[in-house]
C-alpha cells in the first residue's frame, strides 16, 4: 500500500504546521544535545579529575624574609626529604618558582604585581591509597620541621567538586527529560492540528476502506522526513555553539584530561539525541494520529 | 443476495424520524433507483449502506453479512467492497484527476505498473484521458465527476453507491453520467443510485425505490 506521498503536504503548510513542527524538533534536539554534551564532557571530564588529584596533597611553603634563620630553599629541602622517607608517599615534587607564577597568572593583570609577591613554594605530593595516610598525619610531622607549611589535601575538593557534578549531572537528565516532554506534547498538539486540517480526506480514505493504521504510517513517514531533517540542523547548530564555547573558555576550563577516545565518546553520546528526537517524534506523531482518527467517520 | 434492510429506522435526538421501519431486499448485480424528494432520506440510507451511520433499529446486511457492530477492520475491509460517488465528488484538491481516481488502487496490493495502466484505461473510458494531469479545480463539474466515478469503480467493487451525482452538472451531462453507471452495471458491478431527478429515471426503465418522509413508499420495477 503507498498513499501518494503528498498526500498531507498541504496539511502541514497550512498556517506553516509543518514549519513549526520542524521548528520545535530542531530546537529541543538543538537544547537536549547541548545538555547532553555539556554533561558527557562534565562527568568525563570530572571522573579524569578526580582519577588524577584525589592522591594527591599541595604542600604550601609560605615565603620567607632574609631575616629568617633557615632560607627558603633549606625549608623546602628538609619538607621534601622528610616526605620522600614517609612510607605511603609515592612522589614528591616541587614546583619552581616559574610554575607558581603560571598558575598564579590568569589572577593578576601585570606579571609585575607577581614578581613583587613573596610567592610561596608549591610541593606536590602524590600518595598511595592508604587511608591511614591522612593529611593531618602528614600536616603533624611537617610540623616538627618547618612549622608553618600547610597540607592541602585535593581529595576534599575532589569529593566537593565531585558532589557538585552530581548534581549538574541530575540538573542536565531532568533538562533533557523535559526536553523530550516539551518535544512529545508539542509534536502531538501539532499532529493534532494537522489531521484535523484533513479530516475530509481522511474521512473520504476511511469510506474507501483505509485502514487506521495504513493513514498513521503514511502521515507517520512524512512526519519523520520534517523531524529527521530538523534533528540534524539542531543538532548540527549545538555542536558548533558547543564547540565554541568550549574553545572560548578553554582558558577557564582545563579540558586536556579529554583524549580522543574522550571526545569520540562524547560525540557518540550526543549523537544519540537526533536519533532518540527523532524516534520519539515518529512514535508522537503515529499514537496521535491513531487516537484522533478513530473518532473520525 | 445484494443488500437486505429490515425494520431499519433512524432517528436523531430527540425524536426526528429520518427513516422510518424500512424493509427490501435487492440482487446482486442490479441497478436500482434511488428517488424521491429532498430530504426523503435518501443520502441517510446510502450512509446506512457504507456505514457513516448505525440505524436505530433493524437490520441491515451487505453482501449477506449484517452491519451492526462491525469493528474498524471488518467495516474496512467491507467497504473497499464499494464504490461511492457524491454529489459533491469530494475529490482531493491537491492531488491530479489520475491521482485521484488512483487512490483507492493505491490501498490494495496492486502493483505500480497496474496502477498506472488501469487508471489511465479508466479516465478514458469515462471520457477525460486528455486531462489526467489537471487539478479538480481546473475540471469543470462533469468532468470531476467523471473522476470521481473512475475513482469509485477503479477497484472493481461489487457495488457502486451514487448520491445524486448528477447534482452539481447540467441535464446533458447528467445524461451522459447515467449512461455510464449504466455501461459499469453491465459489466458485472450492481448500482444504487440516489436521485430526485424523476424524469430522468423514467428513460433508464430499472427499477427504483421510492421514498418519501423516510419511509418507503414503493418499489418499482
Amino acid at each position: 500500500m503507498s498513499l501518494p506521498r503528498h498526500l498531507f503536504t498541504p496539511a502541514f503548510r497550512h498556517q506553516h504546521l509543518g514549519g513549526s513542527f520542524a521548528a520545535i524538533v530542531g530546537i529541543m534536539v538543538f537544547i537536549a544535545t547541548f545538555a547532553t554534551a555539556a554533561e558527557a564532557i562534565l562527568l568525563t571530564a570530572s571522573y579524569l579529575w578526580g582519577q588524577t588529584a584525589e592522591d594527591r596533597l599541595t604542600i604550601e611553603i609560605p615565603a620567607v624574609g632574609d631575616e629568617a634563620t633557615m632560607s627558603q630553599a633549606e625549608r623546602v629541602k628538609q619538607v621534601t626529604s622528610l616526605l620522600r622517607a614517609m612510607p605511603g608517599i609515592e612522589n614528591v615534587e616541587a614546583l619552581s618558582n616559574k610554575d607558581v607564577e603560571r598558575l598564579l597568572s590568569p589572577w593578576f593583570s601585570k606579571p609585575e604585581l607577581l614578581r613583587a609577591l613573596p610567592l610561596p613554594t608549591l610541593i606536590d605530593v602524590e600518595r598511595s591509597s592508604d587511608p591511614n595516610l591522612t593529611a593531618e598525619k602528614i600536616q603533624a610531622a611537617l610540623r616538627n620541621v618547618v612549622s608553618d607549611a600547610r597540607v592541602n589535601d585535593h581529595g576534599t575538593w575532589v569529593q566537593d567538586a565531585w558532589r557538585l557534578v552530581q548534581g549538574l549531572t541530575v540538573l542536565g537528565g531532568l533538562t533533557i527529560f523535559l526536553t523530550a516532554l516539551t518535544l512529545i506534547i508539542s509534536v502531538s498538539l501539532i499532529c493534532r492540528a494537522v489531521i484535523a486540517a484533513e479530516r475530509e480526506t481522511i474521512s473520504l480514505l476511511h469510506l474507501m476502506g483505509t485502514e487506521n493504521i495504513d493513514i498513521a504510517n503514511h502521515f507517520q513517514t512524512q512526519a519523520t522526513r520534517i523531524a529527521s531533517r530538523a534533528s540534524i540542523i539542531g543538532f548540527l547548530v549545538a555542536l558548533v555553539i558547543t564547540s565554541v564555547l568550549f574553545l572560548s573558555t578553554r582558558q577557564l576550563s582545563d579540558l586536556s584530561a579529554l583524549g580522543w577516545g574522550h571526545w569520540l565518546g562524547v560525540g557518540i553520546v550526543s549523537l544519540l539525541v537526533p536519533f532518540g528526537a527523532t524516534v520519539l517524534a515518529m512514535v508522537t506523531a503515529k499514537i496521535s494520529v491513531m487516537r484522533l482518527i478513530r473518532t473520525f467517520p | 443476495m445484494l443488500l437486505s434492510f429490515e425494520n431499519v429506522s433512524l432517528t436523531y435526538p430527540p425524536k426526528h424520524n429520518i427513516l422510518d421501519d424500512i424493509t427490501f431486499s435487492l440482487d446482486e448485480g442490479g441497478f436500482y433507483f434511488l428517488t424521491g424528494t429532498s430530504g426523503a432520506g435518501k443520502s441517510s440510507l446510502l450512509r446506512l449502506i457504507y456505514q457513516a451511520e448505525r440505524p436505530t433499529k433493524g437490520r441491515v446486511a451487505l453482501f449477506g453479512e449484517p452491519l451492526t457492530n462491525n469493528g474498524h477492520e471488518k467495516q474496512a475491509e467491507l467497504r473497499r467492497k464499494i464504490g461511492i460517488v457524491f454529489q459533491d465528488f469530494r475529490l482531493i484538491p491537491h492531488l491530479t484527476a489520475w491521482e485521484n481516481a488512483a487512490l483507492p488502487l493505491r490501498l490494495t496490493d496492486a502493483g505500480d505498473d497496474y496502477i498506472e495502466r488501469h487508471t489511465k484505461e479508466l479516465l478514458e473510458w469515462v471520457g477525460i484521458g486528455d486531462r489526467m494531469d489537471a487539478k479538480p479545480e481546473e475540471l469543470s463539474g462533469g468532468e470531476q465527476q467523471r473522476v470521481a466515478i473512475a475513482r469509485a469503480v477503479v477497484t472493481r467493487p461489487r457495488l457502486i453507491l451514487a448520491d445524486e451525482p448528477t447534482g452539481n452538472v447540467d441535464e446533458h451531462t447528467a445524461l451522459k453520467l447515467f449512461h455510464l453507471f449504466v455501461e459499469l452495471n453491465k459489466l458485472g458491478t450492481a448500482v444504487i443510485l440516489a436521485t430526485h431527478q424523476r424524469h430522468v429515471v423514467d428513460k433508464f426503465h430499472k427499477p427504483a425505490l421510492r421514498l418519501a418522509k423516510g419511509k418507503l413508499q414503493k418499489v418499482e420495477s
